[in-house]
C-alpha cells in the first residue's frame, strides 16, 4: 500500500499529524501496532495543557497551541475535547517547596510567561477547597487542561473523516531505504507500506523502529500512573500540580477527578506490560488529601499505568534525519507531549510537506545529544 | 508483610472448596469476600441441589454453604468478610480493602474465585426502578427478607429464571408470566414443571417490548418474536406488574484475573471474558488459579469441584504434596466433574436439538414449549407406572445428573443404575409402603405418590409442598393440573412434615379418580 | 489482529431506540455508541475512550456485553472479536481516605 506519508504510531501525535496532512489533501496511512488507537501515553496522562513548569525549549510549542489551536480544537475535531483554560496552580507547603516554585516561576517569567508566585490565601481565593497547609503556589492563568481521551480519539476521528487511512494491529519491524531514501515500512505480518515520507511517532517503540533506519535516540521507558475518581458536582477547573510532584491533575467536565500519581518508584518499574504498583494510588491519595481534605470521601474507581518515552534531556525529538532523507522522528516526549500535541501535529505535517515550519524546531534535532 | 501460602478471592462454593483442600494438606489459607456473609450464591439457594449423594445432592444450597464454611473454619482457614480484594500486583502481592484501610498481603499462590454477575437486556424502560436481576431478587428475598415486589414478570427460562420464579411465589409474590425469547425452555424440565403447575403461564419465543412507568415499573408489554428475533405485530400482551426480573445469563467477573496478568480470552462457550486455564484451573501466571464461574459459567456443584482441584493443585505447586499425589486426586475430582457434565444439559450439548432421551424415548415437546409435560406425553416415561394401591409416579423426563431418589426408597423400588443421568425406573414388583421419602428427596419435586383408586371413587395424590401457610387436613380447594389449571375439587386428607423431609411437606389430596394422572398441585379455596 | 479502519460499514442509519440508555453509570445511549462506531471507534476500548462507556462506578460490569453486541452488529462481526476491557485496581470503588491508609502487618 502506498501513500504520500506513512505515519508509524496511532497516538495523539500520529493522529494530529495525520489530521493536519489530510486537511492539506496529502495521502496518509497511519499504522498502529496495538489493537486500539491512542494506546500509549496519549490516553494515559493527566491532561495538562500547561506552560508553567515547562522546559523553555518547549514553551513556544505550547504557547502557540494555547493561543491558536486549543481554544478551537473541539470545533475543529467535532469532538468535545473539554478544554478549560482556567489556570494552573502548582502548590507548596514548605520553605523548600517555595524555593522550587520560585525558581520555576522565575524561569517562566524570563521566557515571557505570565506566571507568578502567590501566597496561600490568594491560592485559597482561587480555589477555596485548598487546605490551610498550602502556604504558596505558582499561578499561571493561561494554563489549563483538556481530556486526553477525547482529544486523541477526536484527532483520529477527524483525520479518518478527511481521508487518512488507519490500520491497527499492525506492528512495524523495519524501515527500509530505497535509493538512499527512507521509503518502505515493513510490518511483522510481512506487509509493506511505501511512502515518500515516514513519520515515526511510536512512543518508546520509536527507538527500535528508528534504529532500523540507522538512528538511535537516547530514551528510556518510564512508568506513569494515573487514578480517576467517581463523578461529583463541579468544584473547580484549575489544573493542579505540586512542588513535590506527589500528584497532578484536575476535575473533568464529567465530574470525576483525574490525578497523575507518583510513588517515587516509577523510574524503577519492571519493563513489560504496564502494571500499576500496589502503593502508588495510596501514596497519591495521601498527597491529594493534604491539599484537598474535602476529597477524602470521594471514591477512586480506577487506576492505570502506561509507559512514557523519557528522553535523555527531557524534551522530545522532532526532527528530520540528515543521513536518512524522508524519515521524520517525533518521539521522546517525556510525559509532556499532550499539551503540545496540536502544535507538533502541525509542525510534522509541515515537515512532511517540506514547508517552512511555523515554529523553530532546531532545539529538537535528533543529533543534539552527540554535539 | 502478612503472608499466606494461599490467598483466595471469593468465599463462594469454589473458593471455600479450594480452601478446604489446601488447608487439609497443610497450607496456610486466607479467604477474602466482599460480602457480609460467606458462601457466595450458595446462601441464596434455598432449594435442594441436584447431583449424586457423594456431592451433596438433595441438600439445600445454603446448608451446603454452611457445611463448607464449617469445614474450612475447622481446618484453620481464615475467612475475612466485608473484605474486598482490590488488586493483585506482581510478585503475588494482594491488596485488600477492609473496614477503613487497605491491607497489603503476600501470597505464594492465589485462587481467584470471584464468581459472576448478572447480564442485562435493554428495552425501553429497562433502567426504571423495578427492573432487577433475578439474582438480585433472590438476594433481597433470601438474604435480606425483603420482597422485591408484588407482581412480577420473569424474563428467562434457564434454571435461574425457573428457580427464582418458584422462590418468588414461595415468598408471596405473584409471578404473572415467565417469558423467553428462545423457542424452548432453557432450564431443567422439572424446575419448569413445578413453576407451571403453580399456574404461571410460559411465553416462549416472547420478549419484552417495553416497561411502563414514570419513576418505577407499573407494567410490561411482551410480544412474540420471529426467527430473526423481530417482534411479530399483533402479538403484544400487557401485564400490570411492579417488578420485572431478568434472568438472562451471567458473565464471569474476571477482571481480577486480567489485572493479575493472566492470559484472557473472550469465549462464548464460557459466557464471556475468562482466563485461559489448564487442567488444574491454572492460569498463565504460575501459582495463580481460577475456579468456579469466574472461569466459565456453570453450576455451583461444578464450581465446588473446580475449587477442590485448584486447592489440590496449589498444594502441589507449593510442595505440600507430590505432583503424582496431586494428579491422582485431581483425577478423582475430574471423574466427578465429568459425572456432572453429563446428560441433556451438559456444556457440550449447548445449541444441540435433542429429540429423544438416552433411553430412546421421545422427549416432551410440550415441556419445552409450554413448561409442562402434556397428559398424552407423560405415560412414555419409565417412572410413570400404574398399579393397584399407592405407588410412586416419577415425572422425571430428561437426562440430568441426579440420583438421590434411588437411595430414598427403603424398599429399593426406584432404580437409576450406574449411569447417573438415566431416567428413574419404578420396579412395580416391589410394593410401595407410602413413606414419601422419594417425594421429599426429589430436588426437582417430580415424584408423586398416587393411589389411583381408594375404593370410594376417589384417587389420592401425595405431592411435595413448599409453601406457607401449610394447608391442614380437611382443607378444601382445587386440584391444579400440570399446566396450573384448576380441574376439579380437592380435599387435603393428610399433611406430613417429617424432619427427614427437610422442609418439603407432603400434602395428600383426594380428587375424583379420573383425575389421578392429572391433578398435581393444590390450591386452597380463597 | 490487523484491522483496516477504512472497512466499509455503510452509512449511519438512525433507529427508533437510539435514545435508549445502555451504560447506566455514564448515561450513554445506543445511538451515541452506534455513531461512535461510524466515526471509527471499532473496539470496545476505543468506545470507552471516546464515550466513557463502562468507566463509571460499575466499571462496565453491567454494560460491557450490551455495548459489545451493539458495536458488533454495527461492524458486522462477532462480539467476542472486539476485545475485553482491561481489569484495573481497585476492583470496587474505594474512598480516598481508605485508599490512603494502606498497611502492612
Amino acid at each position: 500500500m502506498n501513500a504520500d506519508v506513512i505515519i508509524i504510531g496511532g497516538g495523539i501525535i500520529g493522529c494530529a499529524a495525520a489530521y493536519n496532512l489530510a486537511k492539506e489533501n496529502v495521502s496518509v496511512i497511519v499504522i498502529e501496532a496495538s489493537n486500539n488507537i491512542g494506546n500509549g501515553g496519549s490516553t494515559r496522562n493527566g491532561g495538562g495543557v500547561r506552560q508553567s513548569g515547562r522546559d523553555p525549549r518547549e514553551l513556544p510549542l505550547v504557547m502557540y497551541a494555547i493561543k491558536n489551536i486549543w481554544p478551537n480544537l473541539s470545533d475543529m475535531l467535532d469532538t468535545d475535547v473539554e478544554y478549560h483554560q482556567q489556570g494552573n496552580l502548582r502548590l507548596g507547603r514548605t520553605e523548600k517547596h517555595k524555593q522550587i516554585l520560585t525558581e520555576l516561576t522565575n524561569r517562566g517569567v524570563a521566557n515571557g510567561l505570565d506566571v507568578r508566585m502567590i501566597d496561600g490565601d490568594e491560592a485559597r481565593q482561587i480555589n477555596p477547597y485548598l487546605s490551610d497547609a498550602v502556604t504558596c503556589a505558582s499561578w499561571c492563568e493561561t494554563d489549563g487542561h483538556a481530556n486526553p481521551l477525547t482529544a486523541t480519539m477526536g484527532y483520529y476521528k477527524m483525520a479518518r473523516r478527511l481521508g487518512a487511512h488507519f490500520i491497527s494491529g499492525e506492528k512495524v519491524v523495519e524501515i527500509k531505504k530505497v535509493k538512499g531514501k527512507a521509503r518502505k515500512v515493513v510490518t511483522e505480518a510481512g506487509n509493506v507500506y511505501e511512502g515518500d515520507k515516514i513519520i515515526v511517532a511510536a512512543g518508546y517503540e520509536s527507538r527500535f523502529i528508528a534504529s532500523t533506519a540507522g538512528v538511535d535516540i537516547p530514551m528510556t521507558p518510564v512508568l506513569l500512573e494515573t487514578l480517576v475518581t467517581e463523578a461529583v458536582k463541579p468544584m473547580f477547573w484549575q489544573m493542579l500540580g505540586t512542588a513535590d510532584a506527589d500528584f497532578y491533575g484536575h476535575q473533568t467536565n464529567h465530574g470525576s477527578f483525574v490525578f497523575g500519581l507518583n510513588s517515587g518508584l516509577e523510574p524503577f518499574a519492571k519493563p513489560g506490560k504496564p502494571l500499576s504498583s500496589s502503593i502508588a494510588a495510596s501514596a497519591a491519595c495521601r498527597g491529594i488529601m493534604q491539599y484537598f481534605p474535602t476529597l477524602e470521601t470521594i471514591k477512586v474507581v480506577r487506576t492505570w499505568a502506561g509507559w512514557m518515552d523519557s528522553c535523555a534531556d527531557h524534551v522530545p525529538v522532532i526532527s528530520t534525519v540528515d543521513e536518512c532523507p524522508g524519515l521524520i522522528l517525533a518521539c521522546g516526549f517525556t510525559g509532556h507531549g499532550f499539551g503540545i500535541s496540536p502544535s507538533v501535529g502541525l509542525l510534522l505535517s509541515e515537515m512532511a510537506m517540506e514547508k517552512k515550519t511555523t515554529l523553530d524546531i532546531s532545539a529538537f534535532r535528533y543529533n543534539r545529544f552527540t554535539k | 508483610m502478612k503472608h499466606y501460602d494461599l490467598v483466595i478471592a471469593g468465599s463462594g462454593p469454589a473458593g471455600l472448596s479450594a480452601a478446604i483442600e489446601a488447608a487439609k494438606r497443610g497450607l496456610s489459607v486466607a479467604v477474602y469476600d466482599e460480602n457480609a456473609r460467606p458462601g457466595g450464591q450458595l446462601f441464596k439457594q434455598i432449594h435442594k441441589f441436584f447431583g449424586s449423594k457423594e456431592h451433596k445432592a438433595k441438600v439445600r444450597g445454603f446448608r451446603i454453604g454452611e457445611e463448607l464454611l464449617e469445614e474450612a473454619t475447622k481446618l484453620g482457614v481464615e475467612v475475612h468478610l466485608n473484605s474486598i480484594v482490590v488488586g493483585i500486583f506482581p510478585e503475588k502481592e494482594v491488596t485488600i480493602s477492609m473496614n477503613d484501610h487497605i491491607e497489603h498481603i503476600k501470597a505464594d499462590s492465589i485462587v481467584i474465585a470471584t464468581g459472576a454477575s448478572e447480564n442485562m437486556v435493554t428495552f425501553p424502560g429497562w433502567t426504571l426502578p423495578g427492573v432487577i436481576g433475578a439474582g438480585a431478587a433472590q438476594t433481597m428475598m433470601n438474604l435480606h427478607g425483603i420482597l422485591p415486589g408484588k407482581k412480577v414478570l420473569m424474563l428467562g427460562s434457564g434454571n435461574v429464571g425457573l428457580v427464582v420464579s418458584f422462590q418468588l411465589m414461595q415468598a408471596g409474590c405473584e409471578v404473572v408470566a415467565l417469558c423467553d425469547a428462545a423457542p424452548r425452555v432453557g432450564g431443567y424440565g422439572v424446575h419448569a414443571s413445578k413453576v407451571s403447575r403453580c399456574g404461571v403461564p410460559f411465553y416462549l419465543s416472547h420478549t419484552i417490548i417495553l416497561a411502563d412507568g414514570d419513576d418505577h415499573v407499573t407494567g410490561v408489554t411482551i410480544g412474540e418474536v420471529d426467527s430473526k428475533w423481530q417482534i411479530i405485530k399483533g402479538t403484544e400482551k400487557h401485564f400490570d406488574v411492579d417488578t420485572i426480573c431478568l434472568a438472562v445469563g451471567l458473565s464471569p467477573m474476571s477482571k481480577l484475573c486480567d489485572m493479575a496478568g493472566c492470559e484472557m480470552e473472550d469465549n462464548p462457550a464460557k459466557a464471556g471474558f475468562v482466563p485461559v486455564i489448564g487442567r488444574y484451573g491454572d492460569t498463565s501466571v504460575p501459582g495463580i488459579y481460577a475456579a468456579g464461574d469466574v472461569s466459565g459459567i456453570e453450576e455451583a456443584s461444578s464450581a465446588m469441584i473446580e475449587g477442590r482441584i485448584a486447592g489440590i493443585a496449589a498444594s502441589a505447586y507449593l510442595g505440600y504434596i507430590s505432583q503424582e499425589e496431586c494428579d491422582k486426586e485431581v483425577e478423582i475430582q475430574e471423574k466427578a466433574l465429568d459425572g456432572l457434565r453429563q446428560g441433556m444439559f451438559a456444556p457440550g450439548m449447548r445449541g444441540k436439538k435433542i429429540t429423544e432421551t438416552e433411553e430412546g424415548i421421545e422427549i416432551s415437546e410440550n415441556l419445552l414449549s409450554h413448561g409442562f409435560v402434556a397428559d398424552d406425553e407423560i405415560e412414555r416415561y419409565p417412572g410413570v407406572t400404574h398399579s393397584v394401591g399407592i405407588h410412586p409416579v416419577i415425572e422425571c423426563t430428561q437426562n440430568i445428573p441426579c440420583n438421590p431418589c434411588q437411595d430414598a426408597c427403603p424398599k429399593h423400588c426406584i432404580k437409576i443404575g450406574d449411569n447417573i443421568t438415566s431416567l428413574p425406573v419404578v420396579d412395580s414388583n416391589v410394593s410401595c409402603i407410602g413413606c414419601g421419602m422419594c417425594v421429599a428427596s426429589c430436588s426437582g419435586q417430580a415424584i408423586f405418590l398416587v393411589n389411583e383408586d381408594n375404593g370410594n371413587g376417589f384417587a389420592e395424590i401425595t405431592l411435595p409442598y413448599e409453601f406457607l401457610p401449610l394447608p391442614k387436613k380437611g382443607d378444601k380447594g382445587s386440584a391444579l393440573n400440570r399446566a396450573g389449571k384448576a380441574i376439579c375439587d380437592a380435599e387435603v386428607v393428610d399433611v406430613k412434615s417429617l424432619k427427614a423431609f427437610d422442609k418439603t411437606n407432603l400434602l395428600t389430596i383426594k380428587v375424583e379418580k379420573k383425575y389421578a394422572m392429572q391433578a398435581r398441585f393444590f390450591k386452597e379455596e380463597a | 489482529m490487523i484491522l483496516d479502519r477504512n472497512k466499509d460499514i455503510g452509512e449511519f442509519i438512525p433507529a427508533p431506540d437510539d435514545d435508549m440508555i445502555v451504560c447506566r453509570c455514564e448515561e450513554i445511549t445506543k445511538g451515541e455508541i452506534r455513531k461512535a462506531v461510524h466515526d471509527g471507534m471499532f473496539t470496545l476500548t476505543e468506545i470507552r475512550r471516546y464515550l466513557r462507556t463502562g468507566m463509571g462506578l460499575c466499571q462496565g460490569q453491567t454494560c460491557t456485553k450490551l455495548v459489545k453486541s451493539i458495536v458488533a452488529r454495527e461492524l458486522g462481526c462477532r462480539p467476542n472479536e472486539l476485545g475485553g476491557a482491561t481489569g484495573r485496581a481497585p476492583m470496587r470503588p474505594i474512598e480516598m481516605k481508605v485508599m490512603a491508609k494502606d498497611k502492612e502487618e
